[in-house]
């Protein structure tokens, strides 16, 4: 297999932003996850959890609550006011203020056509849901405190509103105050302390549950008004509660800030039906921090929280056992590169949400060291957030592009690095969602709005706007998300996620052909630099190969689809997210996940389905002659661990940069002080 | 008051026990439940109950005096700081006789441009008019400017800060129990399976700036032990 030389790069001080609210769309199967930054992520619960994706975030939006309306996504912040997202082009489509201070929550009644949103001022407002648009309608009675959390009656009747010490049940037509429920403070020292109610949820048999800042679960009569039962959880806040709502509400989740989820369900004790209460059944302990956002899907328990982990976890009495369906996940790092690799240069890009960094890799004579890594400069973003970047392979241009805006950078390098902006870009390039620079670094290409790409021409004095490639008119499809370019500069590659892959040949400036579509999305493709075959590797970890030329799959990829790929292989849970290959060696792909990275031998054998996947170490073992007979197309490698990304640079060394979780942990906020025995 | 004078009576009677063991005997018995209380005139107790009703209003009076100064203190501060963000006088009267000036020729300049101007249409009038009646601090700075509204950000952003002060008060504020992340992960090294050492300890680049600062403190402490010496 052969020798690198590795650059291993660990100052790449990407830190996740905590989650602050989930919802998850059952129809279409898609979780919306909020974060403290800003963005938000939907993730394919269909197809093996790709986060499919991202809206960039922004200065000042801090969302507190999330909705989905049908197809629409609905999100509430402390900014005071309301956006809707445009899922198609990846950007808020608009924002309506609601002249109420700070929005703690919002939520949609279950004919999806009222908004209700509880305010800083004590006020929980009504918004008419019109087709392009929202509209206020009125107000409920004012309250004298803050509205935390509110829910809708499954009939949309009735909202009950959580505040300060007390949750109060509105009648929705009226807006008057029919019922208050006193909620108890906490016993011991905090008396004093006014307790929260951060979460509350209205069952259609009018049984209100509520989580609150004392650490008790409650369930309430909402027709009398009293308590029925009191559940003390923990001596931390309990911060997020969701009911199964599109089942039959027998099954309620309870986050809280020590990382436990707590589990209650509506069961009987007895054999027969009749004596039904709610029973704390469950508890997982999958986080370290608090957990503040929670989903409820048909099967598993969605959680995410300060630790920036999203953790789904089947329910085993909904899923078989010991199969892939009931593993649990834990989704850490983005499921795309935030890494670019200038391979003549030897320069690597760190993507920021509100900055880029550039920096140089340091050269070594053996086992010295001549040169270290050295920062080169940075980016620094305003408001809006980075959705994309790209460098050039010779290093000498850069790009960037937020929702609003693209920039454009021109970096010389002689004795001192000079940076210069490029300031007349052409205004077709105006929202862009991928970027992309063409080998010989003459063209930029950029992935625009109606599923087009913009080809531009940069150059010493300028950058000129050159053609915009399109499949076919006036056809309106999903944005691309991968962009890629062939090293001879004939063909480009798109993928869209609506799992299509589109391929333009650039000397004619027209749509070459389409990939076959697979039920999957793909999560990076690649151009082979010697045979133009294109790879593509898909969220369910399928691999296949294209001939550009013969417009058909290869033999190599109709032979490993015929063979299956092993299920070890298939079972990983983090997708890959690079593909590069090796120039001295033509049958070599690299490609990486998050655990490992793994070089694909195009000339060896694929493995046999009861072989043994990771078989690097056993072959170390054998003499030289023993191991052409074990060996495999496989090669994977799980020395680096928490990769975000793995290129070969031209002088055939290997840059492997590293973001270990410990240092991502260590960086958090304070976690809760729990006394455990024996320390 | 008598229960109170026979708590003391007995308190005494212990520590003169102590004292003379001899007598304790005879002043035990002195203050034993069967025995009468001792006399007092109501003279005696009317004294001190007057004592203690004059000590009560004493006091509130002195902490009313003291808040009082403490009010009267905070006002002068306050108006001292105002006198300070204030230009000086003369500079003031300069500015406002400046202004003044300019408003008589913009009216001037005005009038003069209204006259030929009547004929113009109902709509161009008004606007006349409205430039006239500007208001006593507005100044026509000659050249060319453009305005434009800051952005709004200083109400929003004002409640917002609230707002989160609020959460971070509520999950990190006094009260909650919270501790490092250095302690977290090193008691799952301690509780783990493969025993080892805290995480503060074993990384190097870890608490960098607390370090530094306990090294300068270090040396501080070692010069001020070494300076009597010499």
């Amino acid at each position: 297999m052969g020798e690198f030389k590795v650059h291993r790069v660990r100052f790449f001080d990407y830190m996740p932003s905590a989650i602050r609210t989930m919802a998850f769309n059952s129809q279409t199967e898609r979780l919306a996850v909020a974060r403290a930054d800003g963005a938000v992520e939907i993730f394919n619960f269909n197809d093996n959890f790709f986060q499919e994706k991202v809206i960039p975030g922004q200065d000042g939006r801090a969302t507190e609550a999330l909705c989905w309306v049908g197809h629409r996504l609905f999100s509430a912040g402390l900014n005071g006011e309301i956006t809707e997202y445009d899922l198609e082009n990846l950007r808020p489509q608009y924002t309506v203020d609601a002249y109420g201070g700070p929005i703690w929550t919002i939520s949609s009644n279950s004919q999806g056509t009222q908004l209700a949103v509880g305010c800083e001022d004590g006020t929980v407002k009504i918004f008419a849901i019109l087709e392009e648009r929202i509209q206020f309608q009125r107000n409920l009675n004012r309250h004298k405190g803050r509205i935390i959390s509110l829910c809708w009656h499954p009939s949309s009747a009735q909202i009950a509103a959580g505040m300060t010490d007390m949750i109060k049940i509105f009648d929705a037509e009226t807006g008057h105050a029919t019922r208050r429920l006193l909620v108890d403070r906490a016993m011991g020292a905090s008396k004093n302390k006014e307790v929260v109610v951060w979460s509350v949820g209205y069952l259609s048999d009018h049984t209100i549950i509520s989580g609150d800042s004392a650490g008790k679960v409650q369930i309430w009569n909402g027709l009398t008004g009293t308590l029925v039962r009191t559940y003390l959880v923990t001596k931390w806040d309990v911060l997020s509660l969701v009911i199964n709502a599109s089942q039959d509400e027998s099954s309620v989740i309870a986050g809280t800030s020590e990382g436990t989820v707590i589990q209650f369900q509506f069961i009987s004790s007895t054999v027969d039906q009749h004596d039904k209460e709610w029973v704390r059944t469950r508890t997982f302990r999958n986080h370290s921090h608090d957990v503040s956002a929670l989903a409820h899907t048909d099967t598993a328990v969605v959680s995410g929280g300060m630790d920036t982990q999203l953790v789904v976890r089947p329910l085993l009495d909904k899923v078989e056992k010991n199969t892939q369906e009931s593993a649990l996940r834990k989704i850490a790092f983005p499921h795309r590169s935030l890494v670019g690799c200038a391979k003549k240069a030897g320069l690597l890009l760190f993507q920021f949400p509100d900055r880029l960094e550039l920096w140089k890799l340091g050269e070594s004579e053996g086992h010295v060291c001549l040169m270290y890594p050295y920062f080169v400069c940075r980016f620094l973003q305003g408001e809006d957030h980075i959705c994309c970047s790209a460098l050039s392979a010779c290093g000498g241009w850069l790009a960037y592009s937020t929702v609003s805006s693209v920039r454009l950078y021109r970096i010389q390098y002689n004795n001192t690095i000079s940076i210069n902006k490029v300031s007349k870009l052409p205004k077709e390039l105006r929202s862009v969602h991928q970027l992309c620079f063409s080998s010989d670094s003459s063209k930029l290409f950029a992935s625009s709005c109606q599923s087009s790409v913009i080809v531009v021409a940069v150059s010493q004095q300028e950058c000129r706007y050159l053609h915009t490639l399109k499949h076919k008119t006036g056809e309106w499809k999903a944005r691309m998300h991968l962009l890629c370019a062939s090293d001879d500069g004939k063909w480009l590659a798109t993928a869209n996620t609506d799992c299509e892959i589109h391929i333009y040949n650039l000397h004619k400036m027209k749509l070459h052909c389409m990939v076959p579509v697979y039920n999957s999305c793909p999560t990076t493709i690649a151009i082979h630099p010697v045979t133009n075959n294109l790879i593509s590797v898909h969220a369910d970890q399928q691999i296949f190969e294209f001939s550009l030329v013969q417009k058909e799959y290869t033999q190599w990829s109709r032979r490993l689809q015929a063979q299956g790929l092993l299920s070890l292989w298939l079972e990983r849970d983090t997708p890959i997210t690079h593909i590069t290959f090796n120039p001295k060696n033509p049958d070599h792909i690299i490609l990486h996940d998050t655990y490992m990275f793994c070089i694909i031998d195009q000339s060896l054998p694929f493995p046999e389905l009861n072989a043994v996947l990771w078989n690097q170490m056993t072959l170390k073992s054998l003499p030289v002659s023993q191991r052409i007979g074990q060996s495999h197309a496989f090669k994977i490698c799980k020395s680096f661990q928490h990769l975000m990304c793995v290129s070969l640079l031209e002088d055939l060394s290997l840059v492997v940069v590293e973001r270990p979780l410990l240092d991502i942990m260590s960086q958090l906020p304070a976690p809760v002080r729990q006394k455990k025995f024996a320390t | 008051m008598a229960k109170k004078q026979r708590g003391k009576a007995s308190s005494s009677s212990k520590t003169a026990g102590i004292e003379k063991p001899a007598e304790s005997f005879t002043l035990s018995l002195e203050s034993s439940d069967d025995e009468a209380p001792e006399e007092v005139t109501f003279e005696d107790s009317k004294a001190a109950a007057l004592r203690s009703m004059k000590q009560a209003l004493d006091t509130a009076r002195r902490e009313k005096q003291l808040l009082k100064e403490k009010r009267r203190k905070r006002q002068e501060l306050f108006q001292e700081q105002k006198k300070r963000k204030l230009l000086s006088a003369d500079v003031l009267e300069e500015i406002d006789s400046a202004s003044s000036k300019k408003q008589k020729q913009s009216e001037d300049e005005g009038e003069q441009e209204e006259k030929p101007e009547k004929e113009g249409g109902d709509g161009k009038k008004k606007k006349k008019k409205k430039r006239s009646g500007k208001l006593a601090n507005a100044r026509n700075l000659k050249g060319k400017y453009t305005v434009t509204t800051v952005k709004e950000r200083t109400l929003a952003s004002f409640q917002q800060q609230v707002a989160e002060e609020f959460i971070r008060s509520r999950l990190y504020g006094p009260g909650t129990c919270r501790t490092t992340n250095n302690e977290m992960l090193s008691l799952q090294n301690k509780k783990g399976w493969n025993k080892s050492a805290a995480v503060q300890f074993v990384k190097k680049d870890w608490a960098s700036k607390e370090k530094a600062k306990a090294e300068k403190l270090k040396k501080r402490w070692l010069h001020k032990q070494q300076l009597p010496s010499c």
